[in-house]
């Protein structure tokens, strides 16, 4: 029934615009098919692996990182090359945040300021764009680029899931500076408007940490079963001084 | 995984002392975990936290991570990435009277 109504919806056979869909749709799937991004994909992540490769044998002859000659500045161009080349496509996405990583890694933040200004507000690579600036902040210790740039995200991206990145960032960055109700306030406002995003879960346990985690305040109890299967309570160790280790065999 | 031998010998150095260690694993499969414990003969309490709610109530970002918590169960540090950080938290805190 869904079909047929669409069908219905596009016009009759041998209407104008049947015909000109008839012509087009076909040749918007050859333009872009799945096949090419995924080909695409294996492409650049065969660069990465390169570029990796090429950086390790570069500091174990004694390389250092300001080096000029760094293989990381010729991969961060070559990335940046492929950006240009082939706009919009989920490889697209990986090669501009790989390019700026090794430029965030060789210390040319200036020129990784002016790279990540020529990407649009609704360029889908923002996502993790945003992370590397914050990175970046946290190394110079200087938030103002990131923060006007977070904030600008939040008002015109047009993926939820890019503005709620953003809105979360700013919470970080606020936190890392120290200002810890900035931060409550910022991971809050993603639990509020972003409820569906993968963000929000991640935010909640941030203000949860903000407000219930500082030193000198209760660890939070729990009851739970051993592997061997027997009872375990935090409470039981009072008296003692814990150790918590978090761990995985991964 | 790298750690265990130095928390082991911190351990031994330590328990006559009060200190225990509670491991908090991660992973989804305790068969692994058992297996882990066992070959690297691990003797404190292990419990498996597949469905992450310890995790989330410390709000754990990454593995490992270590919390350390003094005698009354009050938290004295917290997230140490490291068991450098945490053996120096522990001797501060053992250093106070």
């Amino acid at each position: 029934m869904r079909l047929k109504s669409f069908t219905r919806r596009l016009g009759r056979p041998g209407s104008l615009l049947g015909l000109v869909l008839f012509l087009v749709l076909p040749a918007i799937a050859q333009n872009k098919p799945p096949k090419r991004d995924d080909r695409e994909m294996d492409r650049v992540q065969a660069m990465i692996t390169q570029a990796k490769k090429e950086a390790e044998e570069f500091s174990k002859s004694g390389g250092k990182t300001d080096d000029a000659k760094h293989p990381n500045l010729k991969w961060a161009a070559t990335f940046w090359r492929y950006r240009l080349k082939h706009p919009g496509t989920p490889a697209t996405v990986v090669a501009t945040t790989q390019a700026l990583t090794l430029l965030n890694r060789s210390n040319l933040i200036s020129d990784l300021q002016t790279k990540a200004d020529t990407l649009r507000l609704d360029d889908p690579a923002w996502e993790q764009v945003i992370n590397v600036l914050l990175f970046a902040s946290i190394k110079t210790k200087d938030y103002s680029y990131l923060l006007s740039k977070a904030e600008a995200l939040t008002q015109s991206a047009i993926d939820q899931k890019i503005k709620a990145r953003a809105r979360f960032t700013v919470g970080e960055a606020y936190w890392k500076k120290g200002d810890t109700e900035q931060a409550r306030i910022n991971f809050q406002t993603v639990v509020a408007q972003y409820p569906n995003t993968p963000y929000a879960e991640e935010a909640e346990g941030n203000v949860r940490e903000i407000e219930l985690l500082n030193v000198g305040q209760p660890a939070p109890q729990f009851d739970h079963t051993t592997i061997n299967g027997d009872p375990l309570s935090l409470a039981g160790f009072k008296g003692k001084i814990v150790v918590l280790k978090f761990w995985g065999t991964y | 995984m790298g750690e265990v031998p130095l928390l082991k010998e911190l351990f031994e150095r330590y328990k006559d002392q009060g200190v225990v260690v509670v491991g908090i694993s991660l992973d989804e499969d305790v068969k692994l975990v058992q297996e882990m414990v066992a070959s690297k003969g691990i003797t404190w309490p292990q419990v498996s936290d597949a469905d992450e709610t310890v995790r989330k109530l410390y709000n754990v970002k990454g593995t490992p991570s270590y919390y350390l918590l003094d005698r009354d169960g009050k938290i004295v540090a917290k997230d140490l990435p490291s068991f450098k950080r945490l053996n120096a938290a522990i001797d501060e805190l053992l250093k106070k009277p």
